[in-house]
């Protein structure tokens, strides 16, 4: 993984919401990251077959593939199965959350995001 | 004002009634449950899958602005956390975001003297809708007057009545609740 100073760290937005892609890459765009955005798990599957990132912001509540079965499919891979993932979800019961631990995810932060500690987590992550 | 009316009083007997506050958002599959809000300038969205029969309520006023947020009147991002809670709330009980209908409701403005936080909780609302691809089916947005809305979620049905002005709470921006303030956990 490459996170030189010179290069924006890479950064993959999974969420069926497109209000929330929105905010989401307008927030992290402004901040100085280099954003791409999938609509559900199955489509940031396919996208990361053939790309890269840093880091994986995801939703939980998605069609087609889940943020649990995202997670669960990459940490099946040796490509991801160190690659930082946050959720990033309305959820806030306990079980989820541990469901979201148990599938290999980095991190959980509870919507509606803080800008400055989303990025701040992010960048905690990566190094 | 009534659109797809309810049942007369005489066959409400056993009604589960659940008032939605401000901030919140509930969704029921429950024929017994009605739920009820009054709103001034807060507004309502009303959101049912037919095929599922579940419905889901929330009620939400634009908050201000985090005080990191300098170029925003109103806190959009809190709406939209509202918005998405109440579409969660309601895919946990088997609905489709596809087969999802709205009807909202609200948004006036009581106040002349008072910046016309009605409108742009209207104009919140229907944005969203439009960015989300909901259908929207029915709108009794912004006016002068407060309404009272019950709807029944497992039937989608909604009476939609002008009350006085004083029969609503008095709304105004608050801050996000610390519930709400984006927690980082890092595993």
């Amino acid at each position: 993984m490459q996170t030189s100073n010179a290069a924006p760290i890479r950064v993959l937005t999974v969420d069926d919401s497109a209000s929330m892609r929105a905010l989401l890459l307008g927030a992290l765009s402004s901040r100085g990251f280099a954003v791409e955005q999938a609509e559900d798990g199955q489509q940031a599957l396919e996208w990361l077959a053939a790309n890269e990132v840093d880091v994986i912001i995801t939703d939980i509540n998605m069609p087609r593939l889940d943020g649990f079965g995202l997670i669960e499919k990459l940490r099946t891979s040796a490509l991801h199965a160190d690659r930082p993932i946050l959720v990033l979800t309305t959820e806030s019961s306990d079980e989820k959350k541990q469901r979201a631990r148990n599938a290999g995810a980095t991190g959980w932060i509870v919507k509606p995001f803080d800008a400055d500690k989303l990025t701040a987590a992010l960048r905690r992550v990566i190094h | 004002m009534i659109e797809q009316p309810l049942p007369a009083l005489a066959d409400t007997a056993g009604l589960v009634r659940i008032t939605i506050l401000q901030g919140e958002a509930k969704a029921s599959a429950d024929p017994r449950v009605e739920m009820s809000t009054i709103l001034g300038s807060c507004v309502a969205t009303c959101l049912f899958d037919p095929v599922a029969r579940v419905g889901g309520m929330n009620h939400f006023l634009l908050a201000e602005p985090p005080r990191h947020v300098r170029n925003q009147a109103f806190d959009s991002d809190y709406g939209l956390f509202l918005m998405e809670l109440l579409v969660n709330e309601m895919l946990g009980l088997g609905a489709h975001k596809s087969r999802m209908r709205a009807r909202v409701y609200g948004g006036a403005n009581l106040n002349p003297d008072l910046s016309p936080i009605g409108t742009a909780n209207a104009v919140f609302a229907r944005q969203f809708l439009e960015r989300e691809g909901i259908p929207k089916v029915f709108e009794d947005l912004e006016g002068v007057q407060a309404r009272r809305i019950q709807f029944r979620p497992a039937g989608g049905q909604v009476r939609a009545r002008l009350v006085p002005a004083d029969s609503a709470p008095t709304q105004k921006p608050l801050g996000r609740p610390q519930s709400a303030l984006g927690t980082v956990e890092l595993f």
